[in-house]
């Protein structure tokens, strides 16, 4: 048990500040130092544009930021930072973050109330933050007779299956984590693990109410999966590719969705229901199942899924941009950066700023972006939208939308696609 | 020790403990009470797949011995312990015992302070049946159905804090009338509120009631046929949905409610969807009777009746009902001459819908179980009295 | 605050009422359905007392599922509304009283009768096994179900040939005497 602060005094606030910088300076003095240079000594450094990286370097760019540049800009084309950073798994965090933000605010605008209004001063902007803190400092509870080593792993899993997911998806020209031939496949391939997960984390925690959430989950979204592909096979007939970013590309003159709204239409409800959002959250419907495969994890386990469920969320309506919505085709409305600014810099005060060549600065990329955040926030929106507006539907009933109606329509828009192929319209001396 | 074994046979067995048989494809779920579909109770539900082939209805978590409570109390003190069943329909509650006290202890209530207790009774009729519906939207996943009746039940509450001095614990009604007249301008901000609420109960209709997914989700869902509705002895919206016109305000007027112009709501179809719109449409008639018996009411006079301190009755027994949100609410009270009654019973709605639970859970779909459940207008706490 | 409303009546002048509610004649319905009772019982049931729309009858044990029988098919009262216990250590007895209630003949839709009978009384109970039982009215009216099993329980009534008798309010490990008799005593009071 821990009293937290009970006789406070500023004093020894002070006194413990100091005593610990003292501390850490002592140990990085005696231990750290000697240890960076005995793997400095041994580790081969990388020498980028003709100057050796040193850790001593970071001295240098206090003086002179700019000689940091060559080491940004091989930093920002590595794939790490593709993986962890800008299309991939940071980019997808940062805006799962604000969908739970809008999410939560469009909501209690639609019912009425405040939402999240304290934490953060500005319409609680920091709520998300303090949710994840709370989420971290709670105990891991794990059920006695769960299968210890299945039930801690699921959640890693997921988010890891979700970040697999966000790494196949092209954000602008050349963008993309994995930029591979068979794209849609590999999508099909990754959403094709989630139920996987779902049941091996519901079995492992041998309890009755995530046992059936599990098996709802995995009814729900194998029936739910394949209207899905079917609804993509039209764009894939279309486009004639299964890469992802050709498909995108294919999309400057007309988005998919204008000619194939049945398929859209059908993208979209399966992507709910893959997502386990309301009216299709059955796997968790709390009045039925408490919390569905989700009852047992506490703490973090439960934030990892949820994390990894949004970042999911964020997936797919990227991909129904990408396939329906043509990516990030759209005017280019960015200004034209100075030629200036590109070749030789810029001049901010006391310190001159040189960027020749950053790869994150250009006009195409910032209009892209742009373009593909702001069809990605509107295909977003709608995936909250039901969530004011609709009941959870029964199990019986959406198996019988999944395996009838989808896959029907789903039929239907491939004879369209076919016909529009065979009509001439689409292709190689058609009109698009 | 060998050859003994520690599971008594089955016979040995206190009520209540017996052994069950083990179907391997049977799976017995413990549906509260710590459960976020259950209130206050606890339902073991048997499935077989998604079916519920068993249900059995646990309740009692939280009986608190009022009856038991009330053989101590003389007939006043009883009014604030005796209302803690129901706090959100606390006037309803109290209102058959009041009027079986009025019979044992002779009082006839002043009129004006009959319509007030009428007013207050039909508003916290609203305030119940919000609150109701919105744990059945919570219930079927409709959160916004959550917020907004939680959101407009405030204004009730304050009216009726207005009205009795207290949010929901109102102890207002008192054998003889009401405890304290209603502030000066009521009439004028009850009004204005019932209104306001009116408006409100029609945009209810709009995103819960017509949404074609809660129509397709709960028509046909726990469907009680008219002759069950009657054998079972359900009350109240439950009897009303499946087709019985059945209201006790009508059949059996007490105080001024048959000089009120209103209706029974009835429907036919007798399954979830039609046991809750009939609450709403009770809603509807409630605003109707508050505004006729604010036209009605006398504009002054004495809303209660002084008694003496200890009031004692003679040796008769008396069983009054009135209709609460729930359905028929009875109360049965018995003296024997002394100052606190012999015995009371509170036969409430809740219990006598529970029975219909089982009844209509056999066979019935897992997903269905939260509709069906609070559809039957089942309150935990006033079940368990 | 004004309460110059009518003085109390009570304590005083309840004889007067009593005389008064005894000559007050009967509606139609109510004294057809008192004759119709004490010609076909006759000793059997009593009436306790017959106010309008309120009618009590006194069974013994042994008759009250034909009582029930007849209140259902005959008179027209469908179903159960209550089931009382009342504890009469005076009378070494335990009083069950059955409200009963019509929804299908109009004309009864403001009445209820009171069947009350009476089961012995054990001075040191031990629910199920003693001498205080009495047919079981869940064959008649179906909705007396839950009603029994709260009388077994919180009155020690056994019901014969109710099909569930299990606790239904009271925990499971309750050891004590059954709550709602009078020798049970609340702390403090």
């Amino acid at each position: 048990m821990s009293v937290i602060a009970p006789r406070f005094k500023f004093s020894e606030f002070v006194k413990s500040i100091i005593e610990n910088a003292f501390w850490i300076v002592v140990i990085m003095t005696l231990v750290g130092l000697p240890m960076a240079m005995i793997v400095l000594f041994y580790v081969d450094l990388p020498v980028i544009d003709g100057a050796l990286v040193t850790p001593f370097l970071a001295l240098t760019w206090l003086s002179h930021p700019e000689l940091a540049l060559p080491l940004l800009k091989s930093f920002l084309t590595s794939d790490a930072f593709r993986i962890l950073a800008f299309p991939g798994f940071g980019f997808a965090a940062l805006v799962a973050a604000g969908t739970i933000f809008v999410e939560r605010k469009m909501l209690a605008k639609l019912q009425l109330r405040v939402g999240p209004f304290y934490c953060g001063k500005i319409e609680g902007i920091l709520q998300l933050a303090g949710d994840g803190l709370k989420l971290i400092s709670k105990e891991i509870i794990i059920p006695a007779k769960a299968d210890k080593p299945l039930f801690i792993v699921a959640p890693l899993l997921f988010v890891g299956a979700a970040a697999a997911f966000v790494a196949l998806i092209p954000v602008a020209p050349g963008w993309v984590v994995a930029d591979v031939d068979v794209g849609l496949l590999a999508v099909f391939a990754v959403i094709g693990f989630f139920p996987i997960i779902t049941v091996l984390s519901a079995w492992s925690a041998n309890s009755k109410f995530p046992f059936i959430g599990g098996i709802r989950a995995l009814y729900q979204m194998v029936s739910f999966e394949i209207p899905l592909i079917l609804s993509c096979l039209g764009v894939v007939l279309l486009t004639g590719t299964l890469n992802l970013t050709e498909i995108a590309q294919s999309q400057q003159v007309i988005p998919w969705i204008v000619l194939m709204p049945i398929g859209a239409i059908v993208f979209f409800i399966c992507m709910l229901a893959e997502l386990e959002r309301i009216p299709f959250d059955l796997p968790e419907a709390e009045s039925e199942i408490v919390a569905g495969w989700l009852t047992e994890f506490s703490g973090m386990m439960y934030g990892l899924v949820q994390l990894g469920s949004y970042v999911k969320l964020y997936a797919f309506s990227a991909l129904f941009v990408v396939l329906f919505l043509g990516g990030w085709s759209g005017p280019v409305f960015w200004p034209p950066l100075e030629q200036e600014l590109l070749e030789s810099g810029q001049t901010l005060g006391p310190i001159k700023l040189q960027l020749p060549g950053l790869p994150l600065f250009s006009q195409e990329f910032f209009s892209a972006v742009i373009w593909f955040v702001l069809k990605t926030a509107a295909v977003i929106f709608f995936v909250l939208l039901p969530r004011g507006v609709f009941p959870r539907i029964r199990i019986d009933m959406l198996l019988r939308i999944g395996w009838y109606k989808l896959i029907a329509m789903a039929f239907v828009n491939i004879f369209v696609a076919l016909g529009l192929v065979y009509a001439g319209v689409v292709g190689p001396g058609g009109i698009f | 020790m060998e050859g003994k074994t520690t599971v008594p046979a089955l016979a040995e067995l206190p009520p209540g403990l017996e052994l069950q048989r083990v179907d391997e494809r049977i799976m017995t779920l413990n549906v509260g009470p710590q459960h976020p579909g259950s209130g206050h109770m606890r339902i073991i539900v048997q499935i077989d797949g998604d079916r519920i082939v068993a249900c059995d209805p646990d309740p009692g978590y939280v009986h608190r011995g009022e009856e038991k409570m009330a053989e101590y109390r003389n007939y006043v003190q009883n009014i604030p312990h005796l209302e803690r069943p129901v706090i959100h329909d606390s006037c309803n509650i109290l209102y058959p015992y009041c009027l079986a006290t009025e019979e044992i202890l002779g009082i006839e209530v002043p009129e004006r302070a009959q319509y007030v207790r009428v007013i207050a009774a039909e508003l916290n009729r609203c305030v119940y049946t919000l609150y109701w519906l919105a744990i059945y939207g919570i219930f079927l996943g409709h959160s916004t159905m959550f917020m907004w009746p939680t959101g407009d039940r405030e204004l009730l509450i304050d009216l009726l804090e207005k009205m009795t001095g207290a949010r929901v614990t109102h102890a207002y009604l008192v054998p003889g009338g009401v405890r304290n007249d209603v502030p000066a301008n009521f009439e004028d901000v009850c009004l204005r509120q019932v209104d306001y609420f009116e408006k409100r109960i029609r945009e209810y209709a709009g995103i819960f009631y017509d949404n074609p997914i809660l129509i397709s989700r709960t028509r046909d869902a726990g469907a009680l046929s008219r002759h069950d509705a009657v054998a079972l002895g359900t009350t109240g919206s439950v009897l009303r949905a499946s087709g019985v016109d059945y209201d006790v305000r009508k059949k059996e007027p007490y105080d001024c409610y048959d000089s009120l112009d209103f209706e029974t709501s009835v429907m036919r179809e007798g399954d979830a969807y039609a046991r809750s719109r009939v609450p709403w449409l009770d809603m509807m008639q409630s605003c109707r009777i508050i505004r006729d018996a604010l036209s009605k009411m006398p504009k002054s006079g004495s809303v209660r009746v002084k008694l003496k301190p200890n009031p004692k009755g003679p040796e008769m027994v008396s069983y009054k009902r009135v209709e609460s949100g729930r359905g028929a609410l009875g109360c049965y009270v018995v003296s024997d001459g002394k100052p606190e009654p012999y015995r009371v019973k509170m036969s409430v709605g809740s219990f006598r819908n529970l029975i219909a639970l089982p009844y209509l859970l056999r066979g019935e779909k897992l997903g269905n179980m939260p509709a069906v459940y609070w559809s039957l207008n089942y309150w935990p706490v006033e079940a368990d009295r | 605050m004004e309460k110059e409303g009518v003085p109390a009546q009570s304590g005083g002048g309840e004889k007067g009422q009593e005389a008064k509610k005894a000559e007050a004649p009967l509606p139609e319905v109510d004294s057809s359905l008192r004759s119709r009772i004490e010609s076909l019982f006759g000793e059997r049931a009593t009436v306790e007392f017959a106010r309008p729309g309120r009618m009590q009858v006194n069974v013994a044990g042994k008759d009250i599922v034909e009582v029930a029988r007849f209140a259902r098919d005959e008179l027209g009262f469908d179903h159960a509304e209550s089931v009382t216990g009342i504890d009469r250590p005076a009378d070494g007895q335990i009083e069950v009283v059955y409200h009963l209630g019509s929804y299908t003949r109009p004309d009864l839709a403001g009445h209820v009768l009171a069947v009350s009978t009476r089961a012995p009384r054990e001075e040191d109970p031990s629910p199920g096994a003693d001498s205080t039982r009495l047919p079981s009215l869940r064959g008649v009216f179906y909705s007396v179900e839950f009603h029994e099993r709260e009388a077994f329980e919180m009155l020690g009534v056994y019901f014969e040939g109710h099909p569930d008798n299990r606790r239904l309010l009271l925990p499971e490990d309750w050891a004590d005497m059954p709550p709602m008799r009078k020798d049970f005593a609340i702390k403090g009071r």
